[in-house]
């Protein structure tokens, strides 16, 4: 173990920041540096620019890269006591790098998990084969709040239930990637993805260049296409509009960004009129008929004549339109239930099921709580396991036993006793690390990627992705609600591309 | 076509920009008269209070200098500069995606600069060169819009709501100097005759008209019926015409409440007028239509454009 952490020490002159022996990766996957302490070989480039800069000069850097996303108004906003303070979402300079061989079994890999998910939306909302066939528990099924029962039956375009997803994959310490979540409802982050792309080209010009980096640029106008797509083709120039909560929604930056950046209106709940089952929209001359609606607005919001009683945020009547196939609705309502936290497991099943195929992307190995042997497993390796509740999301209701105290892990063991239906565990993965800057250091941090895939008429993986981190020293939680920050992603052309400082 | 909510948006945008611009404007020019020791200097403080509110609300016993203070940061004064660039630039948010980049950094930025804790310690080290630089920042967000956005329908929204402040905003500027409030006493002093041009930006424009013989006859004459001066009532009162005539060419005919009829009446009336009647029966009859038709203008946009009833828009 007494190698030199860094191949060509040597040749760097002192005072410079990086890379230094203080960079110390624990026992995680590194993102840049093998396990013997030399750099991955798509990393060397930037390894070898990062060397070369000064504490002072990568500062400054941060500080020019937070002040564009301030200027652009990339910002979340606060809710504080008296007054709504907007916040930068935090982002580090440093992108991460993912090589084109490991990026092919990754788009491969997601291309089949949601094939298999858009037919298992399409079997349960229809014939329920795979329920007859004892494949995925009816209950687990039917029983979940995320089922749609008024679903049943309808005619999806092109039985894509998902058209926009954002899965979570998380690496290993085998250096496996593997899928934590698909995110099938209203996935958000694309518009970081596509802000951090923008920042760090400025940020690192030449290294950018020479790496051969593809491009992301392209997902908005491939958003519009598959959304069009999605149209009766009897429209031959089909309205598309982006359906916000509003400007008081945190990811609101977000859709406004989508929104003029496919040149559609960005409408709220009431924009928007229903009359005789046609969706209009109010504009300056009059209604509009509306044929496609990209949704950021949940299931439970979107019509409060079907779902929820109480939601001002959709349009009274939109969801009888839809039935009637008189408007599109981005992605299907109901869509959630394959990416419910129970049905999750059995993932990798129900892509053997339809498509004959072993799943190229794994699961995180879970453990069931509705099963009394796995509860008592469960029970027993608390301070190991990660517990979530089903139906929650963005890091809420869950319990990290590793960094939890005994007390709350009684806590939570009761309510698991109580409700095991409720809960899923997995193993504490360590997700991999990348180098980060925090505090004038360069430091590894935890990080998961969040590639985005379009499914209408055709399915798009976008290269390259969200790569979120864990801005706490030691944190798996990477949710930006939660403290976590955003880097940009390079996903390579080819992996013989010459590296160049 | 848009949004009705998005050019409801962008019309309060230029409302809210136009105001801001207005009061900063008229502070600065307020406080310098301030550091004159006469009685004009107190009738410049009490012309600028009064354009935009009550005079003796505002000054009730403070200095010039603390009454400016309140009006750029006060955010409970609806009327602040703060408070105008606050909506402004929240209604600009909300309609992001309708503006183009570069419009939406300046306003951004000036807002973000405006609400900075270092702000006030920046306008107590110099109050003139602060108000000056918010100035200068409004005219490049106007000139951002005018270079970058498409001169269609939001831009002509935008535009409708700066100069119907604009025309609102000078009325009331002309209503405390000429009209009613005025209580027929001329503008007699030089420095608030000064005063009053630069708060209308007018000084140099005018005295190129006119030469520097400074009349109150002229001065409102020039604010209030020049063709090609931008502060003027009657170029705003044009300006309102021409945008509303193009924003109505789309609206469906049945709906009409004629804001654009209305504009161009209020134009005629303007550009038509005679000035001798003003030195007849005073500007006060004449300030106080602009004034209600102005609000009219403003009636008819909401019921043409914005909050139509739905009933007469659905399909046959």
């Amino acid at each position: 173990m007494n190698k030199p952490k860094i191949q060509d020490a040597d040749a760097v002159p002192a005072p410079q920041l990086f890379p230094a022996a203080a960079y110390a990766p624990g026992r995680a996957y590194d993102e840049m540096f093998a396990a013997d302490g030399g750099v991955r070989p798509h990393y060397a480039a930037l390894h070898d620019r990062m060397a070369t800069l000064t504490s002072a000069e990568l500062a400054e850097r941060q500080r020019m890269l937070e002040q564009l996303f301030l200027l652009q108004g990339i910002t979340f906003t606060v809710y504080g006591a008296d007054a709504a303070t907007e916040r930068i979402i935090p982002t580090d300079l440093f992108p991460r790098i993912i090589p084109a061989k490991e990026w092919a079994q990754i788009e491969a890999g997601l291309t089949q998990r949601l094939t298999a998910l858009n037919l298992f939306l399409a079997d349960v909302y229809g014939d329920q084969k795979i329920l007859m066939d004892g494949v995925v528990p009816r209950e687990l099924v039917l029983g979940a709040p995320s089922y749609r029962r008024e679903m049943r039956g309808l005619f999806v375009p092109h039985k894509a239930y998902v058209n926009v997803c954002g899965s979570d994959l998380i690496r290993g310490e085998d250096g496996r990637f593997a899928v934590l979540e698909d995110n099938l409802r209203v996935p958000s982050g694309v518009s970081y993805m596509l802000a951090n792309r923008d920042a760090s080209k400025r940020t690192f010009p030449a290294t950018f260049k020479a790496a051969g980096v593809r491009p992301v640029e392209r997902y908005p106008d491939l958003l519009l296409a598959t959304l069009k797509s999605l149209a009766a083709d009897w429209r031959p120039s089909p309205q598309v509009v982006v359906l916000t909560p509003g400007v008081y929604n945190s990811a609101y930056y977000e859709h406004a960004y989508l929104a003029r950046l496919m040149g559609a209106p960005l409408v709220e709940g009431r924009d928007l009129v229903v009359h005789d089952n046609m969706v209009y929209m109010r504009t300056t001359t009059g209604l509009r008929r509306v044929d496609v609606i990209y949704r950021r607005v949940d299931d439970d919001f979107i019509d409060p004549l079907t779902f929820r009683r109480d939601s001002g945020l959709g349009a009274a009547g939109l969801f009888n339109a839809y039935r009637a196939g008189n408007v599109v609705i981005a992605n299907a309502p109901g869509a959630g239930v394959a990416d419910d936290k129970a049905v999750y497991a059995y993932v990798p099943d129900i892509i053997r099921y339809y498509l004959a195929e072993e799943p190229i992307l794994p699961n995180v190995e879970t453990y069931l709580c509705r099963e009394p042997a796995q509860l008592d497993h469960v029970l027993a390796n608390l301070d190991k396991l990660v517990v979530k509740a089903v139906g929650e999301s963005g890091g809420y209701g869950m319990l990290i036993g590793v960094h939890a105290s005994a007390a709350e892990r009684e806590a939570f063991a009761e309510r698991l006793r109580a409700a095991p239906d409720n809960y899923i565990a997995q193993p504490t993965v360590q997700l991999s690390t990348a180098p980060c800057l925090t505090g004038g250091r360069i430091e590894p941090r935890h990080v998961d990627l969040r590639p985005f895939i379009l499914c209408g008429e055709h399915t798009v993986v976008t290269p390259g992705a969200l790569t979120r981190v864990a801005l706490r020293r030691g944190s798996l939680v990477v949710n930006s609600s939660q403290g976590g920050g955003s880097k940009d992603t390079w996903v390579l052309h080819d992996d013989g591309g010459e590296p160049q400082p | 076509m848009m949004l009705a909510r998005v050019a409801d948006s962008l019309y309060w945008i230029g409302r809210y920009i136009e105001r801001a611009e207005h009061i900063s404007r008229l502070s600065n020019v307020m406080l310098t008269a301030s550091l004159e020791q006469s009685e004009a200097a107190a009738e410049a403080a009490h012309m600028a209070l009064a354009a935009v509110g009550d005079p003796d609300e505002h000054l009730a016993g403070r200095t010039p200098f603390e009454a400016v203070r309140a009006m750029v940061f006060d955010r409970d004064d609806l009327g602040s500069v703060v408070s105008s660039l606050a909506r402004g630039r929240e209604n600009a948010r909300q309609v992001r995606d309708q503006i183009t980049t570069e419009t939406w950094e300046r306003l951004n930025m000036l807002y973000l600069r405006i609400i900075d804790p270092q702000a006030e310690a920046e306008f107590d080290r110099g109050q003139s060169a602060f108000l000056h630089d918010v100035v200068a920042d409004l005219h490049l967000f106007k000139g951002a819009a005018d270079a970058t956005m498409s001169h269609g329908e939001g831009w002509r929204f935008l535009l409708l709501g700066v100069y119907l402040e604009r025309a609102q905003l000078i009325g009331r500027l002309l209503d405390v100097c000429f009209g009613e409030a005025a209580g027929g006493k001329p503008l007699q002093d030089h420095l608030a005759q000064m005063s009053l041009l630069r708060m209308a930006c007018a000084l140099e424009p005018y005295l190129r008209a006119y030469t520097a013989d400074l009349q109150p006859r002229f001065i409102l004459e020039f604010l209030l019926f020049d063709e090609d001066f931008p502060h003027s009532v009657r170029f705003a009162a044009a300006q309102i015409e021409t945008h509303l005539l193009r924003l109505g060419r789309h609206a469906e005919a049945a709906a009409h409440a004629g804001p654009e009829r209305l504009a161009g009446r209020l134009n005629a009336r303007l550009a038509f007028a005679d000035p001798k009647e003003l030195t007849a029966s005073g500007a006060g009859p004449l300030l106080r239509t602009v004034s209600d038709e102005c609000a009219r203008i403003h009636q008819g946009v909401y019921e043409t454009f914005v909050a139509y009833p739905l009933e007469q828009r659905l399909p046959a």
